[in-house]
């Protein structure tokens, strides 16, 4: 789509003082993970360029990425790497999922980013957004970029979007199973073997972290420069939540119409990918941006 | 339960404690103010609006980061070849042993913004530290940034104050350099100059006498009897170590202590003690807990033998050590008191015991030392700087200390706010120094606060430091949310 020039994050209306107090981090801190899935392909020059770090939404996992942005990343000169969180894709932790918070995704995500040669562009999808932001208020990104994200300031609305379009699917979320994910809420542009293919490789999701999605959560202070990509017809994150997640940043979001929630695989993925690393060839070297 | 298990300057009896080191054995980094022969006149560099950080231990390269990430140029100085500090193992300054690992837990001893890795146990070991430190600049890039092999020879505000000149020496071409900076952050470290006691007939005394800062393992103690002089963590692990390999270990207290375990109910204690921490529990109920469950566990003290704690929970630096009781109830430990004179075979106790021992290890602590700097700049009173959030001086707007602390909790996620602050600080003399000299026009009335979290440190040198990490990390945030919604 339109090219995009990034912005600092200002004015965010959520943003509230820089959080040194974490006790319930340091007293209750997250049980280590015996092996975490991090797919990464290197460009074909070394290159000076920041690693992509792609996190995965609800039930996906980093195959979502595998399957086309980090081969094509790579490709054009991007380290790029993709993780699957605790009890996701190639992860362990499956067995301890039901008991799962979006604070053990935030730690599995830090995890990955201290194995990284450098401080990394994040890219978050969805649920994934929300752990990116989080990730972003504790540890100095190069820079964030949020796909179809779910919302920080409460996914109510969301479902009650659900509820009005398929009911089922609320009470099975509402009674902890994991949200739909079927081929037509997450894709519209594929042809239905590709779509019902991509359907079938999710998995579950820990209640405790869909019921989190009903918060209220409040971000410390982004400093790094914040993409935020959604699509007018996206049937799990309504777009105007999206609008009101980039306003919290001061920023405009990036439309795709015709694309379905899952940016990364639906058709097109290839615009909305180059459209990234647009935005990431722009950013500030590491040490030289201005304070925020 | 302090990240590092190495502070000690506790135990030392109280009068002697001052008196100034017999002839020390080669001076670490002495004050080279001036060197024998006249040398040829440094070399210059004026480095505009860049800072320098002297030390690249975990503080130093923490604050060098800080700044670097808020688009300050900085430049490091250090004087061993790799970062890490006091936990170089082998290094000249270093001063952590064979066995040392950390005594306080991952989670808040970690920089928040860059944990340990899930492999490391709760308690890593102080490789696994370094091997931490080596990613984390390799990680944000900051070796390149950093001078190594370099001895800051001494640093002077020029241009009243608003620079400083900092001359460093190569150590392998000896060639000096002097750097002008717009700002100087100095994170040398507090526990590399060791506080020496001294008492009657000790230079009659035929046995060998070592302090804490030369213990590196427990060969030294092997097939000796030895005498461990100080109940800080140094002490209590270096008693442990010789219990475990001396013919007989007596161990030399001032006062009683308590000691903490390193793991309750499964979990380590110090996450244990957060956790009523986040509950806000009052401090005398967290109190009566602790002192409960010790008392539950391991029972009434001065039936081993040991003294009777003199103080309330929370209120000396804790210790964390499990073994010491277990090694006196073995008999290998044999707890005693104060040192009274030295004769030549043997050590005379207060209570009049003589034992006779082979070898003295003086746990003694270490005291505060800036070589390179005036002691005056840094609002020096008595025997130790006061310092604003325990930071900045009241003298110089430009000059910032850290790693002034002894946090009751681990060290480094405080290093990194303390880290950030600076850069903070840094950042509005830059561009907004009004709101800069506000801020710190609160130094000189507020020098002397302490962040004690309610309690009453015991009054020793090693607890000028002590901060409630609670507290003084609420503190911190504060400062930084000032300097930050002025903006």
């Amino acid at each position: 789509m339109s090219a995009v020039t990034p912005r600092s994050a200002t004015g965010n209306p959520l943003r509230r003082k820089t959080r040194a107090m974490r006790p319930w981090d340091w007293s209750f801190p997250s049980a280590p993970l015996v092996h975490r899935e991090v797919i990464s392909v290197q460009p074909p020059e070394p290159t000076d360029r920041p690693p992509l770090l792609m996190v995965h939404g609800v039930a996906h996992g980093a195959w979502c990425y595998e399957e086309n942005w980090v081969p094509a990343a790579a490709e054009k000169g991007w380290p790029a790497y993709a993780v699957s969180l605790r009890g996701h894709g190639g992860s362990a932790g499956a067995r301890h999922l039901r008991r799962t918070l979006t604070r053990d995704y935030v730690h599995d995500v830090m995890q990955t980013i201290t194995e990284l040669p450098s401080p990394p562009v994040l890219i978050g999808h969805s649920m994934g957004a929300i752990v990116a932001q989080l990730v972003a208020e504790r540890y100095p990104l190069r820079g964030l970029v949020l796909l179809t994200p779910a919302p920080m300031h409460s996914a109510v609305g969301d479902l009650v979007a659900i509820a009005k379009d398929r009911p089922a699917d609320l009470g099975r979320a509402v009674i902890g199973q994991t949200l739909s994910m079927e081929p037509d809420i997450l894709f519209e542009g594929l042809d239905a073997t590709t779509a019902r293919a991509y359907s079938d490789r999710t998995g579950l999701e820990s209640p405790l972290v869909q019921w989190e999605l009903l918060l209220r959560r409040r971000v410390g202070p982004v400093r790094c420069p914040v993409l935020v990509i959604g699509t007018p017809g996206d049937r799990l994150v309504r777009p105007a939540d999206v609008q009101r997640t980039a306003d919290s940043y001061g920023v405009e979001p990036v439309w795709f119409p015709g694309m379905g929630h899952d940016v990364m695989l639906d058709a097109g993925w290839d615009r909305v990918l180059d459209t990234v690393l647009e935005f990431a060839a722009d950013l500030p070297a590491w040490g030289t941006a201005p304070a925020r | 339960m302090c990240g590092m298990a190495e502070p000690t300057p506790e135990t030392a009896p109280e009068p002697e404690a001052s008196a100034p080191p017999p002839a020390p054995k080669p001076r670490r980094r002495a004050p080279a103010k001036k060197a024998a022969a006249a040398p040829p006149a440094p070399a210059f560099v004026d480095r505009g609006d860049a800072w320098a950080v002297v030390g690249a231990g975990p503080h130093g390269m923490s604050a060098l980061k800080a700044l670097l990430q808020n688009g300050i140029d900085a430049d490091g100085f250090e004087r061993e070849s790799d970062v890490g500090g006091n936990w170089n193992f082998g290094a000249e300054n270093s001063r952590v042993y064979e066995s040392t690992h950390l005594i306080s837990s991952k989670p808040f001893t970690q920089f928040p913004d860059f944990p340990m890795p899930d492999a490391y146990p709760d308690y890593p070991s102080h490789r696994q530290v370094k091997e931490y430190f080596g990613r984390y600049v390799d990680h944000f890039g900051l070796r390149s940034r950093i001078h190594f092999s370099t001895d800051v020879v001494n640093a002077v505000p020029v241009d009243d104050g608003r620079a400083w000149d900092v001359t460093v020496r190569d150590r392998i071409t000896a060639a000096e350099t002097t750097y002008r900076y717009a700002g100087l952050v100095v994170g040398n470290g507090h526990n590399w100059s060791p506080k020496q006691p001294v008492y009657p007939g000790q230079d009659g005394f035929r046995g060998e006498i070592i302090h804490s800062a030369d213990y590196k393992g427990a060969e030294v103690l092997r097939g000796k009897r030895v005498l461990v002089v100080g109940a800080g963590n140094t002490g209590c692990d270096v008693a442990v170590e010789s219990a475990q390999n001396a013919v007989h270990t007596w161990h030399s207290t001032r006062r009683g202590y308590y000691y903490n375990p390193k793991y309750m109910t499964g979990r380590p204690s110090d996450q244990v003690a957060d956790s009523l921490l986040a509950l806000k529990i009052p401090l005398p109920v967290r109190r009566a807990l602790f002192k409960g469950s010790l008392r539950f566990a391991v029972g009434d003290l001065t039936k081993f033998g040991l003294k009777k704690p003199d103080h309330k929970f929370f209120e000396t630096h804790p210790i964390v050590n499990q073994q010491l009781v277990y090694y006196v109830g073995h008999g290998e430990i044999t707890p005693v008191d104060d040192i009274d004179h030295f004769e030549s075979d043997a050590v005379v106790l207060s209570d009049g015991t003589r034992a006779e021992v082979d070898l003295v290890v003086f746990c003694t602590g270490y005291l505060v030392n800036f070589p390179f700097l005036d002691h005056e700049w840094l609002n020096w009173q008595d025997d130790h700087p006061q310092l604003f959030l325990q930071i900045f001086t009241p003298r110089f707007a430009n000059l910032a200390v850290s790693g002034l602390i002894q946090p009751d909790s681990g060290q480094w996620t405080l290093a990194h706010w303390q880290g950030m602050l600076i850069a903070r600080v840094a950042e509005a003399l830059r561009q907004r120094p009004s709101v800069a000299r506000g801020f710190l026009s609160r130094a000189s009335a507020e020098a002397d606060r302490r962040f004690s979290a309610g309690t009453e440190y015991k009054n020793s040198t090693r607890h000028y430091y002590e901060v409630a990490h609670q507290e003084y990390l609420g503190v911190l945030q504060d400062a930084i949310h000032e300097l930050e919604v002025s903006a």
